[in-house]
């Protein structure tokens, strides 16, 4: 039971709590106090300090505080509920909901106690308990739509779609009138229903249901996606045709339309006339499109590729469209079109006078026709499966002399450079690149990839740091990592990781893994706000995919780059201290190799001082402005804490165990996977690794290398397996 | 070849937030967390689009980790994207959307990308939240934009907003009308009426929904909604600030 204070505290306890919801966290402390001077143990009024501490980002004494107010008053639950709040803002969701589960058991009427495990339940995917949270809440307010819809929720992300389906309908069954169009809420439920419907594989009565409720359901474009997919899907033919028709008139440029517009006509594969046919109709209403002349470049074969691809390629280099071969090159797996794309665009070159449809235009024209043609020559033999480079560069330079601004143009040369194993001279021409248009962020960009791709961190900082907020905490790398800027973080990473700078490397992969946790707990909020937006669809949608989030390319290769870090420094610990001079890394106890670990000791400590004092000058600067709120500085922002690790095989689990759940299909995970094992004597786990990668790929030449290894390994080991292990091993290790 | 499709609505193709975030900070100095990407895909579903490079073999569905799809099939390369929304507050009471960044990779220009995407995002505004109009901010040097926005697609400068960008650049407030794109809400709702009344249900005739009382409801349902932005609304506010600051 709460304990009881005089009438005159007890109002100024609710001001507390006002306090508290309004924001004014200091007139809420202040308030707090005056009540504990009278009554020192008041549990909830500390709880209530303990909370408005936190929010003021003290954790440490607000969580002193909220067990202080626990131990004052076990009965209250306001000090339980406080309690839970404190955890979960350290997003120690498990602990949270004890507390949250505690604070229900003595005020079960509580509202927000319910509304905010539930939010809990939701973010632990604990469908069950969600579920139940989800029915107290309904059954406590079923005049609520999001109620129902949440509820909805709950069993159709448990897997119960027959539920799910019978809850929404339940609710529509209470509406006494059909709303009005206007009523987004409604249309979004709707269509909710119809997709769970789907989904169940009801495809019969989904399209059913949608044709009666589809009119007046505002998200027009959805409702035309879903008719088409399910008439398409139940061999509706002639009904799907004119749905997959409709969508292209209103959106000609998806290719996924004419796929389906060719299945629901029902043409052959073969029959490229008729297919060809369609296309040009669709050329014919919508002459600026790109697809309908494209596509059929894949399948037409003989003099019709010819004609048509001449046709094509002609009118993409008149109109200077940059992407013309990024377009085309997929078309290169047939050796056959690879050539005669290539005869065509050098006739273009060869004798560009004497070329029927430039004939009589513009010396300009022709000029900037010439100049797309010797571009689009560059990119071909710059391709890997039509490579000559000299020619490439032939072309390029030609390219460049007849339009000497053209960014694109420059930037194939530094590609060029590239492909002949130059980084140095690529970045250069890159950089070059750059300043041809010194506005554009796209090409400043590039020349920063192009900067760490030869190992040149600090110069390619400089350049994006011509469009990063430098005023942010930690200047340009501070903003870069504020605003998630993944694919520099992961070039930069390795870059120094090439470099053998493994702090600075590790500080990266890690920057990269802080922001997919924080990509996580980024759906938090929207347990409540979609449920209140009734978007109900999209939110679902989000929630699946928060649970792949890591199978993202972008977290599989950070995570690869960060274990062949930690697999560097475990076999080689005095990288700890930074790179090493070639050669000092041969004999352990050479003198020479003492010096250069002295050396690069000596190099880490000058350029943790410059650091320090880079950091100290910014805090002097800053305060000086001192304007509330003051962002934590990183201390350690060169990695040397992570590089120190007395355990680099046990931080490489932080990015294995993720990366193999994730991907388990990429084979350098797998082989990666055996590498940190092997190392850590888990036979069994590498073994594992070994059958995954020889399920991918039984040819991959890493892989028997690795069993080579693996059968070394085993045969000298000082102390054998333990029979069962081994048996499984040996078994298994047969099988490959 | 370049596929235009919508980011979060159906089929949903949410998983390319984080490229869209990617080609966003490439092309652009405003830049914004993922979760203001996932605010814009959560709150208006229907009104982002995404321009994807068609993988070779095709697209396949995202499956549970080991499935037989690769990571190019499942996550094309985006090169372009139109990310909007409909303004929470709008000054003038007026329903209208809002483009709040839009852009395409350089190597991909001249293929109409940007001109689709804005179409099929302005439809989405006319159709799906009776957006009036909609606008967007341009800075005053993107002569290329601008030619999209005022020849191609037939936006108005409004005014000029002075020091709109981080740099100091000027920018021109455009709007563009959509009340043409329309649907006929009143008649849809005659007509279901009509069709209540001849399936002999009761179809509440005493109530009249029309296009009048229906406005109204919205905006009054749309003022409470934001009164209570809670974290996200936060999360708006300080990007809002940081577009313009």
């Amino acid at each position: 039971m709460p304990q009881p204070l005089s009438s005159k505290d007890a109002s100024l306890f609710r001001q507390v709590v006002r306090h508290y919801e309004n924001k004014q966290h200091k007139k809420g402390i202040k308030t707090a106090e005056q009540i504990l001077r009278k009554n020192p143990n008041h549990g909830d009024t500390l709880a209530m300090k303990a909370l408005i501490t936190s929010n003021l980002g003290q954790q440490e004494e607000a969580f002193a505080m909220a067990k202080e107010a626990l131990k004052n008053d076990m009965k209250s639950h306001i000090c339980w509920h406080v309690y839970g709040l404190l955890y979960r803002a350290e997003k120690n969701y498990e602990e949270a909901i004890k507390a949250y589960r505690f604070a229900l058991r003595i005020e079960p009427e509580s509202q927000p106690i319910q509304r905010d495990l539930a939010l809990l339940q939701m973010q632990m995917r604990d469908y069950q308990g969600y579920i139940q949270s989800r029915t107290t809440m309904l059954q406590a307010r079923p005049a609520f739509r999001q109620n129902w819809t949440a509820l909805a929720i709950a069993h159709h992300l448990a897997g119960d779609l027959e539920e799910a389906e019978k809850v929404l309908t339940t609710y529509e069954e209470t509406l006494k009138s059909t709303p009005p169009v206007s009523d987004m809420e409604h249309s979004e439920a709707v269509l909710y229903k119809n997709s769970i419907m789907a989904e169940a594989g009801k495809l019969e009565k989904a399209l059913e249901h949608l044709e009666t409720v589809g009119h007046r359901i505002t998200d027009v474009l959805a409702v035309m996606e879903m008719k088409a997919d399910y008439l398409l899907r139940l061999d509706r033919k002639a009904e799907a045709e004119v749905a997959y028709t409709a969508l292209l008139d209103r959106n000609p440029e998806n290719s996924m339309y004419y796929d389906a517009l060719i299945r629901a006509k029902g043409i052959p594969d073969n029959d490229h006339k008729a297919l060809k046919a369609v296309y040009d109709s669709w050329v014919e209403k919508n002459p600026r499109g790109d697809a309908p002349r494209r596509i059929p470049l894949d399948f037409l074969e003989g003099e019709d590729f010819k004609q048509a691809a001449d046709a094509y390629l002609q009118r993409m280099l008149k109109k200077g469209v940059p992407s013309l071969f990024a377009n085309i090159k997929s078309l290169y797996t047939n050796t056959w079109k690879r050539d005669t794309v290539q005869e065509l665009v050098e006739g273009y070159v060869s004798v560009p006078q004497t070329n029927g449809s430039t004939e009589g235009e513009a010396n300009g024209d022709n000029k900037d026709f010439l100049s797309s043609s010797h571009y689009f020559l560059a990119q071909h033999y710059n391709y890997h499966l039509s490579r000559n480079l000299t020619k490439a560069m032939e072309h390029v330079d030609k390219a460049i002399e007849l339009s000497p601004k053209a960014v694109e143009y420059q930037m194939t040369k530094a590609r060029i450079w590239k492909h002949y194993g130059n980084l140095e001279k690529a970045a250069e021409e890159m950089e070059k690149a750059r300043q041809l248009d010194e506005k554009d962020r796209y090409i400043n960009s590039k020349a920063a990839k192009y900067q760490l791709r030869n190992n040149d961190n600090d110069k390619a900082l400089e350049n994006m740091s011509k469009f990063t907020r430098n005023e942010a905490v930690g200047g340009a790398m501070g903003d870069l990592h504020e605003m998630q800027c993944v694919w520099y973080l992961t070039e930069d990473g390795e870059a120094y990781l090439r470099q053998k700078k493994l702090g600075l490397a590790l500080k990266r992969f890690h920057g990269i893994y802080n922001i997919f946790d924080t990509w996580q707990e980024d759906q938090f909020d929207f347990h409540s706000f979609s449920l209140r937006k009734g978007m109900v669809r999209a939110y679902v949608d989000m929630v699946r995919w928060e649970d792949r989030l890591r199978q993202h390319p972008f977290f599989t290769r950070a995570a690869l780059s960060a274990i062949r870090a930690y697999l560097l420094l475990h076999d080689q610990p005095d990288l700890a201290h930074g790179p090493l001079p070639n050669g000092a890394d041969g004999d352990a106890d050479s003198a020479e190799r003492k010096k250069a670990l002295k050396k690069a000791k000596k190099e880490q400590e000058r350029l943790e001082k410059i650091e320090a004092d880079k950091r100290a000058a910014r805090k002097a600067a800053s305060t000086k402005g001192g304007d509330g709120e003051v962002k934590k500085e990183d201390p350690d922002p060169l990695g040397n804490k992570l590089v120190q690790t007395q355990d680099p095989l046990k931080e490489a689990s932080k990015f294995l165990t993720p990366l193999l759940e994730f991907s388990p299909k990429s084979i350098e995970a797998q082989n990666l996977g055996f590498e940190v094992y092997l190392r850590r004597g888990k036979y069994a786990l590498a073994l594992k690794c070994l059958s995954a990668a020889h399920a991918i790929d039984a040819s991959n030449p890493t892989l028997h290398i690795q069993l080579l290894r693996f059968r070394k390994a085993l045969d000298g080991l000082s102390e054998p397996l333990p029979p069962q292990v081994a048996e499984v091993v040996n078994a298994e290790f047969q099988a490959i | 070849m370049v596929d235009i499709v919508p980011l979060s609505s159906y089929p949903s193709y949410i998983d390319l937030l984080p490229s869209i975030q990617t080609c966003n900070i490439t092309n652009l100095p405003e830049n914004y967390f993922l979760k203001y990407y996932l605010y814009h895909a959560l709150t208006w579903p229907q009104l982002s689009f995404v321009a994807v490079v068609r993988p070779k073999n095709g697209y396949s569905k995202h499956t549970a980790p080991g499935g037989a799809a690769t990571a190019s099939e499942q996550y094309p390369k985006v090169v372009g994207y139109v990310l909007a929304k409909m303004e929470e507050e709008p000054t003038d009471g007026v329903a209208h959307g809002h483009i709040t960044s839009l852009s395409v990779m350089r190597t991909h220009r001249r293929l109409g990308i940007a001109e689709r995407l804005m179409r099929m995002s302005q439809r989405a505004m006319a159709e799906s939240h009776r957006a009036q109009y909609v606008s967007l901010h341009v800075r005053m040097s993107n002569t290329a934009a601008l030619r999209l926005y005022r020849d191609t697609l037939g936006f108005k400068v409004e005014t000029v907003e002075s020091k709109y960008y981080a740099d100091g650049e000027d920018a021109y407030a455009m709007r563009m009308d959509l009340t043409d794109m329309w649907m006929d809400w009143a008649e849809i709702e005659r007509k279901d009426r009509l069709r209540a009344e001849k399936e002999g249900k009761d179809a509440d005739e005493g109530e009249e929904v029309g296009e009048l009382g229906t406005e109204k409801e919205k905006e009054k349902m749309v003022k409470v909604r934001v009164g209570r932005g809670l974290g996200v609304g936060d999360l708006v506010e300080k990007n809002e600030s940081q577009t313009q600051a």
